[in-house]
């Protein structure tokens, strides 16, 4: 029964988990995921706060969980097209782009890989380093399957090379393949698009893309996660050194009404965690945390905080730096802010300092990832001025979208992190049921 | 690794009837090859040795199910990932270990037994305790999807507390709009049966059996439910000898402050808020999340009363997370609401003796202390966990955290579940949290709550724990180690001996090691397979030359 | 110990070594060491539990007196345990067994309890490799 099959638009964790909770409530779940593989942002990050539990380590078996699920298929690699339709009867267009590799042969073995000579940077690891032509965007992929990205492959553009077919025991690869559209109609739909990170060069005062060292906070998880480029060593950019001193800067885009006027609601935590990690992969290694508000309000947060004041060297400077500056002949950015000091008379003297540090990490802003514009424009799917998905009843159905059958869960609703985001992706599951139990 | 020359040993192993070598054991042909065999061969076991157990099991469990074979009498052995692609330059090491490691797993197979998964029904019926918004939005939610409810609420009315509560962010809408079109929707739902003055005493049993009873209208009522939902929210802090509190008449909380000018009563002057009383403290180390949002929310509602009130707000971090809060915290600014920093080394203080005349305070920018003449002082204090937690903790067999709010099965994943399956959680008893954040956790709590009872049974995977009455002694090591509360002490046969309740385990193991006289064994992980294995591999190697 | 022995006696013969790893962290870890293709010395034989706690002393005790060269217990770290509990227990017996192993004249190095968690491949192989090498360098265990 049509209206008794959902549509779950984003495969990261709220997605993901809404597909677990829609399969196990007997629905047929259709997961549409843009990238090859599921997992979205927490697949980048190396711990998450405050439990500091390893991300993979608890988003993998989700994954696998969501995958191997009898009624959930999945749609990687896959963008949705067209929605036309209502509540209780949506028909989508579903394009499958090619990946010129048959899903059905690929044991995801990895020779083609190898072989491949073509390479790119690598999406996931933000252009830290390189991946090849024909790739698994991370070692546990799910599915566990290659994808030959057109752009680059040296036969898709220049006509030669073919190693990964020649390679291949499976017979797994198919130059032939073409996008494909999928029709479906569906019951309902959960939007879990997530976020995307600010890019943080418009702030040009922070030097971000000029000065080698300073460089972001999903780029930093990257370099600190054992299984990222450069295996968890903290190396920055311009000389491979590991830090001794490291400023984190926060509300990077946040908070300001010339860029997001938004709190990113993360941040803070996050730099915590990323300042704690530092200090337990280099105990020698002090980290300093500039910000306005210290928004730590969940469980736990507080107690990390003081945590990481008191065992792992994080110190608190409350002020929003100005400008960063490079000293050329070491590479170290330089971090200019505003502090109060006192004279002897006990005035207060507001004065602009500065700190060299070697290493600054930008905790920028996080941008809700849209929808398709024609959802927006042919169902009415509204957003709000930020570019989140508007809800209009926010404290009676906080998971209901402009449109009715449609529902948002996760950071491209509201800023929120990975509990909220789990909370709300069942939340949206109990709607759709409501919706859809008498819908026979 | 020489995979034919493993296969060629495997046929060597005493009852090993049939040997396959295929590339690709987990495509439809490899699978349809070994159903075909277990017919063909008559097999009772079927060894799979290829990659990781993780991923693929469940596939090839299902292809021995299809093919009549018990799924139980299914073993994997890992030979790529801990085998072929851990000692690609070691051809021989890698063959002999993966000719060992199947040889383990032959032995373990010879003793496997068939299981047949516990499957236990679910009775069609959800109980929520607690009325607040958090709960009579599960309670909806629920009957929404055509599940029979329970909602015992404590109060002789529905509401919680927001009851005390004027106004409601971010709108400003009246809590009336919210709260009676909710109530009357829960006390006209027809599968919800609602009990005011009302509290659930006992809850015995387990997930799709769970015993309730209900203390109402001076009776008991006894009731089965399959699932439970805690939705008992919080109470403010009413912070005694704090800032004058309880001593000075014009010290109030923000719940008191809400409550007085409710009948919009006319407003002070010159108001000083202070947040964090209470909150973020040695003594209380947490933050009440949403108390900056009510600070704001009320400063505002004082500004838009009378534009020349002086309203300070003194913080220490104002928490306006997210894009609404932010934006009514700028707009308290415009407003011309004051918010000023101070510090937990130097508090507030508050001077007048019969009532608050001023506060004194460390202005942090201006370096100095100042003194804000006061005709009301109103403190911002977090959500503290209700009394009769404890209680409803040993009643339900679920914990509690540091700070007294109910602990949950995993602070990322599973934030509204809890380690005892069946029971859930949502609101502010789980933590500070504001109508938004309770509303949607209570969606989830209903949608977790609701698919046992959608399924009808729960099923346990067959790798559960059992005694064996006759040899057990009842030293009572399994009930104390169990991590999920799964067995007791039960008179049986053979006298008092320890059961296991197989819904409620989940296959660890503990108990068996902590068995001592072996009575306790785990299925599929049984001290016969498990020895097996071990015996397997410290046996000669029968093939090959030994290593030097 | 059979007499047969000789084949494998002498110092410089591959030590066996048997490890239990639990399914939700070790083993993983020991899998995304092998799809990482983290190269290692191939005298490690994985058993699977559910978790580490399963493994009873005797185990430990029957595996070594068997001849086998070591036995190491990998499972979650402590905090992390799939069943909140299960590592602690692990832990405590750890402790227990290596009293008793001494006691019994048998090397420390042959029996060791570890952490991996399901990211730490590199640990895993670190492990593995550190473990071999600390029983290569002993004597076959023979009585």
């Amino acid at each position: 029964m049509s209206n008794q099959s959902v549509l779950v638009i984003g495969g990261g964790i709220a997605g993901i988990q809404a597909s677990i909770d829609l399969a196990n409530m007997g629905f047929q779940v259709y997961l549409v995921e843009r990238t090859p593989s599921i997992g979205g942002r927490m697949a980048q990050l190396d711990k998450t706060f405050p439990t500091n539990d390893c991300s993979m380590c608890i988003l993998a078996p989700k994954m696998i969980e969501c995958a191997g699920h009898e009624k959930v298929h999945l749609l990687t690699y896959s963008e949705v097209a067209e929605v036309r339709g209502e509540a209780g009867d949506f028909q989508v267009t579903v394009r499958r782009k090619p990946r010129y590799v048959d899903l059905d042969k690929c044991t995801g073995c990895g020779d083609c890989v190898e072989k491949c000579p073509r390479r790119v940077p690598s999406e996931f690891n933000l252009g830290l380093d390189r991946r090849k032509a024909i790739y698994l965007p991370f070692a546990q992929a799910v599915p566990r399957k290659v994808t030959i990205d057109a752009e680059s492959c040296l036969y898709l553009v220049k006509g030669r090379c073919r190693v990964c077919e020649e390679t291949c025991q499976a017979g797994a690869i198919d130059f032939e393949q073409q996008e494909e559209l999928l029709e479906l109609e569906v019951g309902a739909i959960v939007v879990a698009t997530g976020f995307d990170p600010y890019d943080p060069a418009s702030l040009t005062e922070y030097g971000y893309g000029e000065i080698e060292n300073v460089i972001t906070g999903l780029e930093y998880e990257r370099l600190i996660c054992a299984s990222g480029p450069t295996e968890g060593h903290l190396q920055r950019p311009s000389d491979g050194k590991v830090p001794r001193v490291i400023a984190f800067i926060q509300c990077v885009g946040s908070r300001d009404v010339n860029y997001k006027p938004y709190c990113s609601s993360v941040c803070c935590m996050h730099a915590t965690k990323e300042a704690i990690l530092a200090n337990e992969h280099y105990p020698d290694l002090k980290s300093f945390i500039l910000y306005t508000d210290l928004r730590a309000v969940g469980k736990q947060f507080q107690e990390y905080i003081i945590r990481a004041r008191e065992e792992y060297d994080v110190n608190y400077i409350r002020s929003r730096p100005g400008k960063i500056t490079v000293d050329e002949r070491s590479g170290n950015p330089v971090v200019w802010y505003d502090e109060t000091v006192f004279s002897e008379a006990g005035d207060p003297v507001r004065r602009v300092t500065s700190m060299g540090v070697d290493l600054v990490v930008l905790c920028q802003a996080l941008v809700p990832r849209g929808v398709h514009p024609e959802m927006e424009e042919k169902l009415g799917l509204e957003l709000d001025e930020c570019g989140f998905l508007a809800i209009p009843d926010q404290l009676v159905r906080p998971v209901d979208t402009t449109v009715a059958g449609i529902f948002a869960c996760g950071f491209c609703q509201s800023p929120q992190d990975i509990p909220d985001s789990v909370v709300q992706a069942s939340a949206a599951a109990a709607r759709v049921a409501e919706l859809l139990i008498f819908q026979e | 690794m020489r995979v034919p020359e493993v296969a060629e040993y495997a046929r060597s192993l005493p009852n090993v009837v049939y040997v396959e070598d295929n590339l690709y054991a987990c495509s439809e042909e490899g699978l349809s090859s070994i159903k075909e065999q277990i017919a063909k061969q008559h097999l009772n076991r079927v060894v799979v040795a290829s990659c990781t157990p993780r991923t693929h099991e469940p596939l090839f469990k299902e292809a021995c199910e299809e093919a009549g074979l018990n799924k139980y009498l299914f073993e994997f052995v890992n030979i790529r990932e801990h085998c072929s692609w851990i000692h690609m330059h070691d051809s021989a090491g890698a063959t002999e270990k993966a000719k060992e490691l199947v040889r383990m797993g032959v032995a373990k197979a010879c003793y496997l037994e068939p299981q047949e998964e516990f499957e236990s029904e679910v009775f069609p019926a959800a109980l929520v305790i607690g009325g607040g918004v958090a709960g009579m939005t599960a309670a909806l939610s629920l009957a929404g999807q055509g599940i029979q409810v329970h909602l015992v609420e404590r109060e002789k009315e529905l509401g919680g507390l927001i009851r005390s509560v004027r106004t409601l962010f971010p709108a400003q809408q009246d809590t009336e709009d919210l709260l009676g079109p909710l109530v009357e929707r829960v006390r006209s739902h027809p599968q919800i049966t609602t009990y005011v003055g009302s509290e659930a005493e006992t809850v015995d049993g387990f997930i799709g059996d769970f015993d309730v009873s209900i203390a109402t209208d001076g009776q008991t009522k006894e009731l089965k439910v399959g699932t439970v939902i805690v939705a008992t929210g919080a109470q403010e802090l009413k912070p005694i000898a704090l800032y004058g509190y309880s001593r000075l008449p014009n010290v109030v909380t923000q719940l008191e402050f809400e409550e007085k000018f409710k009948e919009g009563a006319d407003t002070p002057r010159n108001v000083v808020m202070i947040n964090c009383v209470g909150a973020r403290i040695p003594e209380r180390t947490y933050c009440g999340r949403f108390c900056c949002t009510t600070a704001i929310k009320n400063a505002i509602w004082l500004k838009e009363q009378d534009p020349e009130a002086s309203v300070h707000v003194l913080q220490r971090d104002v928490m306006a997370y997210g894009v609404d809060i932010e934006e009514f915290y700028r707009r308290a600014m415009e407003l011309g609401v004051r918010f000023v920093r101070y510090d937990i080394e130097n508090p507030p203080q508050i001077m007048g003796e019969e009532r608050a005349e001023a506060v004194k305070v460390y202005h942090q920018l201006m370096g100095r202390q100042v003194v804000l003449p006061t005709d009301l002082v109103v403190l911002t204090t977090p959500l503290v966990s209700r009394e009769d937690n404890e209680r409803l903790s040993k009643m339900l067999k679920v914990p509690l955290g540091s700070e007294g709010f109910f602990l949950e099965a995993h602070l990322k994943l599973r934030p509204i579940e809890f380690a005892t399956d069946g029971v859930y959680v949502c609101g502010s008893a789980r933590y500070p949290s504001d109508i938004r954040e309770s509303v949607s956790q209570a969606y989830a709590a209903a949608a977790k709550a609701a698919i046992p009872i959608r399924d009808g049974f729960v099923r346990a995977e067959a790798i559960t724990a059992f005694c064996s009455e006759r040899t057990c002694t009842a030293c009572g090591n399994c009930v104390e180690v169990c991590p999920f509360g799964a067995i007791e002490l039960q008179e049986g046969r053979f006298g008092e001996t320890a059961h296991v309740n197989v819904a409620q385990c989940k296959g660890c193991g503990c108990c068996v090691a902590a068995c001592p006289s072996g009575a306790m064994q785990q299925r599929g992980f049984d001290d016969r397979q498990l020895f097996g294995m071990i015996s397997a591999l410290a046996e000669e190697m029968t093939s090959g030359t030994g290593r030097q | 110990m059979a007499p047969e022995d000789n084949e494998r006696g002498g110092d410089g013969s591959e030590p066996k070594i048997l490890v239990f790893a639990c399914n939700w962290c070790a083993y993983a870890g020991a899998d995304l060491a092998g799809v990482s293709r983290l190269q290692m010395p191939s005298n490690c034989r994985v058993i699977r539990v559910m978790c580490s706690a399963r493994v009873k002393p005797e185990f430990v005790i029957t595996a070594l007196s068997k001849g086998l060269d070591g036995v190491l217990i990998l499972g979650c770290h402590p905090g992390d345990c799939h069943y909140s509990e299960g590592n602690y227990f692990t832990r405590r017996r750890g402790l227990f067994l290596r009293g008793l192993l001494e006691y019994l004249g048998i090397e420390p190095e042959r029996f060791q309890v570890k952490w991996v968690s399901a990211s730490e491949g590199a640990k895993f192989a670190e492990i593995v490799k550190e473990v071999t090498e600390k029983i290569k360098a002993l004597s076959a265990n023979r009585p």
